[in-house]
């Protein structure tokens, strides 16, 4: 049975058993079903409240709040700072007498530069991740789909493991330049420029790129395509007009997503690109660091504007574009090996090829180094940092970081984020599929979480939700399992949304429509109809709700302060000892097993609905 | 055995009492302490007994309960060795009734000094693991109300830390160990070390040196400090945008500067006096690791613990302070944590003496020094260096 005759089969059972169901439900059962979107919006609200919006703005009230007076001082000077914005501070200042001296000094600024290494690492992760989106999408070969939930592995691997990876696979000494050493292309110098930011941003954010895209390749209607082709037009014409339309938001969506978390980047800069190439959100990390909030909370306001002004105009756009009904009804795949040998089919096989060589340099080397690292101690091959694991969690002290713990907790983490966020992602998502201005707006607050830094979401829950606030003679403190699974939800959330909103827009308004007057309640029509068409969509959030949460760090360290809910990627960062990373990659090689795994798992899991 | 522990308690709570009498004189208390120190063991055992069965039996009684000790998470936690299981295991044996609970949290003194700023109430007791800018920005930032209380003179041993060591004018911070912030190299690259500031901008070692982020990393902060000590607070930028112009590499934090180096990125990094101790417990090539000093001098940068001003177990909190400036706690923090301990009193290993490498000018800037003009270097600094011009 091919895949596409599954996925109508499905279909049709779905709607049939959903048929009978529609009659069946009682009252009170009737009640909870008619209002279950509300309810589950109003709760979404709450989460988003408690664990990000009452944190984060009482950072923010630092910008213009100083010893306790209200002042728009700190604000006025840092954005007069040629340091800062460049040639705009003068803009900004009403001075326009010192552009021009400053256009030739320091033109781009703080701001500036960090928008510029954001865009040349979009551009990266794009042309590096659209390619293999079309060979997942497009080709079946054995293993293809292990291949594609592996696409998300890179995402979730904490940076201090992909910087390890990226000095010992890119280094002076390391096999990369071995390889080209022998080739006769001479030693390159890739680490501490620019460059090496930009591929590694690409490491994280192209399998992003290529894991939306592909999920949208997959639900594409094939049969316009056959239809423009049997009209006349060439296969080049009809991508252009028939499929890059229905591709064009999923590609928008990872390259906006991508620049977002560039622009905000600081833990790959520290470490592979060096002070010299600082980004805004280095500068915001030192301030916090030094307790200098107010200049801290300036800065992440104007990095927040610049975000959510990015995700505000995307969203616009998506709503244009969305909305033409159509089947998911995706082309057959083709073979590696190509059934009818063309020069034409022939020459993109070498282009496949190409693309996998590269895939092996940029992904593969530097993870399999950071391995290789694992196993390698002062004089050659070892097991001692394993056994150093083995030996921590049987004897480790109580204050002490046990792998095994490690292990647990983030899968326990992982599986709770993905039943918080799939409700929360796709009620979000109804709730903004179709409107006018006012529903844009609601849905980019809705993705602030994306557009927020990091540090700044870090420091707002230690002092709102850590340290407690004090209502009615109580002090209310937030801690713990249970807030961390709702910090890793909202984190994760947005991803949910932004796989599914976008398919859900595409859906066929008329078959929701006639379940509706079939008398199904709304929820019931998104469960039965709408959900089963867009399942490509929700298995890649589910996919992306588990990788936030295996990887987050931040909030997972200020939450779990004082108890035993560490993570895999805390504990990566606890084992790095002095003059040893050993036990660090130790650890970061089980994280990279269990997660893989789980990943496998999760895709198949969503994959057996999606069929 | 046991005697001797009970006598060295008997001795110790005598010389907390005297100490309290005596007050801050440090050059007289330091004889004192010296003597009972290096003849406590044979001359004085006799006098001691008369005093050691009281007071041996209020100490006992008066010690119990759970001490709650800050630090930051490798002094507990640290793969290779780190000194917090064996302290707290050691202090627990000395009283059966105490339970030491260490507390790692993520952003160490600022997670206690936003608390405070916030009024939340602090129940831990001791913090350990504090430099001189940290004191500085809790001054700055809380002003009157007081984080730490002064406990130097409380403490017994005291008067075995180093002169040169003292960082806090209020005696709040307690020195337990210092590092000394050098150049380390390789010498199969490096053919001539640099031995002045001025010798590191030369053509010969372009490209050659490994630096830290002054913001972020204390070594990087250490190393910055060190120049302006040296050159001057004229001169440093200057020296600096000239550093620059010379292929430094900067990168975030000593473990990644470290990496880069061992990876063989430079043949220079900045780091400890004490990088041989480790290299030696690795089986390393020692020629790679070789120590260099500038101007023959080492930039100290030693780590201090406070009493919490808000603890409720104020003599349990002094003397686990007290136990981590005795001999044995100087000699096993020393060897490891790989620093070099605070005292003048620990019988460090001949490991230690062997590889460790102390500068012939240890500078450091005071308290008062740094007051007022700390944040003002680093910034111009991070501005001179940053944005990618």
């Amino acid at each position: 049975m091919t895949r596409e005759e599954a996925g109508t089969e499905g279909e049709t059972t779905t709607e049939r058993t959903g048929a009978t169901r529609w009659l069946g439900p009682t009252a009170p059962t009737r009640w909870l079903e008619r209002h279950a979107i509300t309810l589950l919006g109003v709760a979404t609200a709450l989460v988003l409240a408690v664990v990000f919006y009452y944190p984060v703005l009482t950072v923010f009230a630092d910008a213009v709040r100083v010893g306790g007076a209200w002042t728009v001082e700190v604000v006025r000077d840092v954005l007069t700072d040629p340091f800062y914005f460049g040639v705009l501070a003068p803009i900004f200042g009403g001075e326009f007498g010192a552009i021009s001296e400053l256009a030739a000094e320091s033109p781009l600024g703080l701001f500036g530069f960090t928008a510029y290494q954001a865009l040349l690492s979009t551009i990266a992760s794009v042309l590096l991740g659209l390619p293999g989106a079309y060979v997942l999408s497009r080709y079946e070969f054995p293993g293809r789909r292990t291949l594609r939930s592996l696409t998300i592995l890179p995402f979730v691997l904490p940076s201090i493991m992909v910087a390890i990876g990226f000095v010992a696979f890119f280094g002076t000494n390391g096999p990369l330049n071995a390889v080209l050493t022998a080739l006769g292309l001479g030693p390159v110098n890739l680490l501490f420029t620019l460059e090496a930011i930009v591929v590694a941003h690409a490491f994280y954010n192209a399998p992003l790129v290529a894991r939306v895209t592909t999920a949208a390749w997959e639900s594409v209607d094939a049969r316009m395509v056959e239809t423009a082709r049997s009209l006349g037009a060439n296969p080049w014409y009809a991508f252009r007009t028939v499929l890059a339309p229905q591709l064009l938001p999923a590609v928008l969506t990872g390259a906006l997503l991508t620049f977002v978390f560039t622009f905000m980047s600081f833990p790959i800069v520290l470490a592979l690109g060096g002070f010299q190439l600082a980004t805004v959100e280095v500068w915001v990390y030192s301030l916090v660091q030094e307790l200098e909030y107010a200049e801290a909370a300036t800065l992440a306001v104007a990095e927040t504007v610049v975000s959510l002004a990015l995700t505000y105009a995307y969203l616009r756009y998506e709503a244009r574009e969305s909305g033409g009904g159509r089947a998911a009804n995706p082309p057959p795949r083709k073979r590696l090996l190509p059934e009818n040998p063309s020069p034409l089919a022939a020459l993109e096989r070498v282009g496949v090829a190409a693309y996998a060589a590269v895939v092996a340099v940029v992904f593969v080397g530097p993870i399999a180094s950071m391995v290789a690292e694992s196993v390698t101690g002062p004089s050659g091959f070892t097991l001692q940092y394993y056994e150093f694991l083995v030996q921590r969690q049987v004897e480790g002290a109580s204050f002490q970081t046990k792998p095994g713990v490690a292990v647990r907790n983030s899968l326990v983490f992982g599986v709770a984020t993905l039943l918080v966020a799939l409700p929360m992602g796709v009620t979000v998502s109804v709730l903004t599929a179709r409107g006018g201005r006012g529903t844009r707006l609601a849905d980019a607050a809705a993705m602030a979480p994306l557009a927020v830094s990091g540090v700044v979401v870090g420091l707002g829950m230690l002092r709102g939700l850590v340290f407690g606030v004090e209502l009615w003679g109580h002090r209310l403190q937030v801690t713990g399992p249970v807030a961390i699974v709702a910090a890793h939800g909202v984190a994760a959330y947005p991803f949910v949304v932004r796989n599914v909103a976008p398919l859900l827009g595409g859906v066929d308004r008329s078959v929701v429509e006639s379940a509706r007057a079939l008398g199904a309640t709304r929820v019931r029509a998104l469960l039965d109809v709408e959900l089963p068409l867009v399942a490509s969509g929700v298995a890649a959030g589910a996919a992306f709700a588990f990788a936030i949460s295996i990887g987050e760090f931040d909030s997972t360290v200020i939450l779990a302060t004082g108890s035993s809910s560490y993570t895999m990627p805390v504990a990566v960062e606890r084992y790095i000892g002095n003059r040893t990373l050993g036990p660090a990659t130790a650890m970061g090689t089980v994280l990279l097993a269990v997660t893989s795994l789980s990943f496998v798992v999760v895709d198949r899991l969503g994959g057996r609905w999606e069929a | 055995m046991k005697r001797r522990t009970l006598l060295k308690h008997g001795g110790t709570a005598t010389i907390v009492g005297l100490a309290g009498c005596t007050g801050g004189g440090s050059g007289g208390q330091e004889t004192t302490t010296d003597e009972t120190a290096t003849t406590g063991e044979t001359t004085t055992e006799a006098t001691a007994t008369e005093t050691t069965e009281e007071t041996e039996t209020t100490t006992e009684a008066s010690l119990s309960g759970t001490l709650k000790v800050a630090t930051y998470s490798s002094f507990v936690d640290a793969p290779s060795s780190s000194p917090g299981g064996w302290l707290k295991q050691e202090f627990e044996n000395r009283h059966p009734d105490v339970t030491v609970k260490y507390e790692t949290p993520e952003n160490e003194v600022n997670h206690y000094i936003q608390q405070a700023a916030q009024g939340v109430s602090i129940d831990t007791d001791v913090y350990v693991g504090m430099n001189v800018d940290h004191l500085i920005r809790i001054d700055e930032k809380l002003g009157q109300k007081s984080l730490f209380a002064p406990v130097a003179d409380r403490l017994s041993h005291y008067g075995h830390v180093k002169d040169g060591l003292n960082f806090d004018p209020q005696q709040r911070a307690v020195p337990y160990d210092t590092g000394y912030i050098s150049l380390v190299y390789d010498e199969s690259k490096i053919q001539k070390q640099p031995e002045t500031f001025q010798d590191l901008l030369k053509e010969r070692y372009s490209g050659d040196l490994i630096v830290q982020n002054a913001k972020t990393a204390a070594t990087g902060r250490a190393f910055l400090l060190w120049t302006v000590n040296t050159l001057g607070e004229d001169q440093y930028l200057d020296y600096w945008q000239k550093l620059k112009e010379n292929g430094i590499k900067m990168l975030g934090s000593w473990s990644d500067a470290y990496t880069a180096y061992e990876n063989g990125e430079a043949p220079m990094v900045v780091s400890y006096s004490t990088d041989q101790v480790y290299a030696h417990r690795q089986d390393k090539d020692l020629t790679k690791h070789r120590v260099g000093f500038l101007n023959d001098q080492g930039y100290a940068n030693p780590e201090g613990m406070a009493k919490f001003a808000g603890t409720d177990k104020p003599e349990l909190a002094e003397a686990f302070m007290d136990f981590m400036l005795s001999k044995q706690a100087q000699k096993q923090i020393a060897q490891l944590n790989v620093q070099y301990p605070a005292t003048d009193w620990a019988p460090l290993g001949a490991e230690f003496k062997k590889y460790a490498k102390e500068p012939a000018n240890p500078v450091t800037f005071t308290y008062e020094e740094l007051q007022g003009n700390l944040d003002g270097w680093v910034d111009s600094w991070a501005r001179q260096i940053a944005g990618g011009r």
